[in-house]
């Protein structure tokens, strides 16, 4: 807040001005609530992200719900059968709005090893959900998913007019495990 | 042929003790039920006739020499030229596993025996014997899913991997791949 002379001192320490779309999505990627869902070998890595040695909740999105009406982002984890496309596009249609998909792994990006004699498996859920981050890997290690989470949230606040510097000012963080 | 295994190599002419005594009771006991053998090799077989099958499979399981308690594996083969489906079960003795005179007696010291069964492709149908091992429910789901047997006489048999309107059985010889499946490309992409 400039320095104003007319202005009371005290009101000068307790008020912040910014603008509610910064204001809304530095909530949102701060505080993204991750699915507690998945469906292969990627979900071990996904869980591993999540645990006590790469402590997702570093970054605000370590809080995973075991429902999708109280999650926000969707970490697709693992092999996309048809069987199961169904059930995750219902999972997306239940998440309340504004949600984000992260691809995780090279089966869920693209179809990975069973794209071409893999008649069950989905060449990619972006066929079924809309992606915003895709994470190549098979799987991808956990500081691997970190990255992609931090991308979004980089695309969040880029999408509310901010600038990287006033997401993390920390860029030893950024980067991966401290 | 090259050597690939000591222990493979020196049991490949010998006949099979389990598979060699489980034929002697079958032709002892149900003359007629047995249609081809093989007791020698890496994986000896006996293929009976899908009327005999599940006397076939009550007299090895409640034998006391064989005790075959456990049905390890169901799957199905597609020969296509024969214009017939095969059932392979597999099966393994639990109760016998532990002694060490009977495991002695096995080239690859454990008490396999493989039982098979061909039917023809346009009736496929195999009787159940998920009421003689419990185990082979799912495996028959499977192997009705994927290779399109169809057992007969057993409670409900609908798919257990596929979606339950997913065209055809995967597995055989001259399934098509569909292009889509409910607007979802399967086909690979070109070039691939």
């Amino acid at each position: 807040m400039p320095d104003d002379l007319y202005l009371d001192p005290e009101l000068q320490q307790s008020v912040i001005l910014t603008k509610v779309d910064w204001l809304k999505d530095w909530g949102r990627r701060n505080a993204l609530w991750p699915m507690a869902f998945g469906l292969a070998c990627c979900a071990m890595e996904m869980m591993a992200t999540a645990a006590t040695k790469y402590d997702l909740d570093r970054f605000g999105a370590g809080v995973f719900r075991a429902s999708p009406r109280q999650s926000d982002l969707m970490i697709v984890a693992g092999t996309v059968t048809h069987k199961m496309a169904p059930r995750v596009r219902r999972l997306y249609d239940q998440m309340p709005d504004p949600k984000y998909v992260i691809a995780m792994g090279a089966c869920t990006v693209g179809g990975g090893p069973y794209v071409k004699y893999g008649y069950h498996v989905v060449q990619g859920v972006d066929l079924v959900v809309p992606v915003d981050i895709y994470l190549p890997g098979c799987p991808p290690r956990p500081e691997a998913l970190i990255d992609a989470i931090r991308k979004l949230q980089f695309r969040i606040a880029e999408r509310g007019g901010g600038t990287l510097t006033q997401i993390d000012p920390r860029p030893a963080l950024a980067s991966g495990v401290a | 042929m090259a050597k690939t295994s000591p222990a493979g190599d020196a049991s490949t002419n010998e006949a099979d003790p389990i598979t060699k005594a489980a034929l002697d009771l079958i032709q002892r006991e149900l003359p007629d039920a047995v249609v081809a053998s093989e007791s020698g090799g890496k994986h000896p077989w006996i293929r009976v006739k899908p009327e005999s099958l599940r006397a076939v499979a009550r007299l090895v399981r409640d034998d006391e020499g064989l005790a075959m308690d456990c049905c390890h594996l169901v799957s199905g083969v597609d020969w296509q030229a024969d214009d017939e489906l095969e059932a392979v079960y597999h099966l393994c003795s639990y109760a016998k596993k532990p002694d060490a005179e009977y495991r002695k007696r096995t080239p690859k010291n454990d008490p396999w025996l493989c039982i098979k069964v061909r039917v023809p492709r346009g009736a496929p149908d195999v009787p159940t014997v998920m009421d003689i091992w419990t185990g082979a429910d799912w495996h028959e789901r499977e192997t009705f899913d994927l290779v399109g047997i169809r057992f007969t006489g057993r409670k409900e048999l609908r798919r257990i991997l596929l979606p339950e309107d997913w065209p055809g059985h995967p597995l055989r010889k001259d399934w098509v791949t569909p292009a889509t499946y409910h607007g979802v490309p399967i086909v690979p992409p070109e070039g691939l």
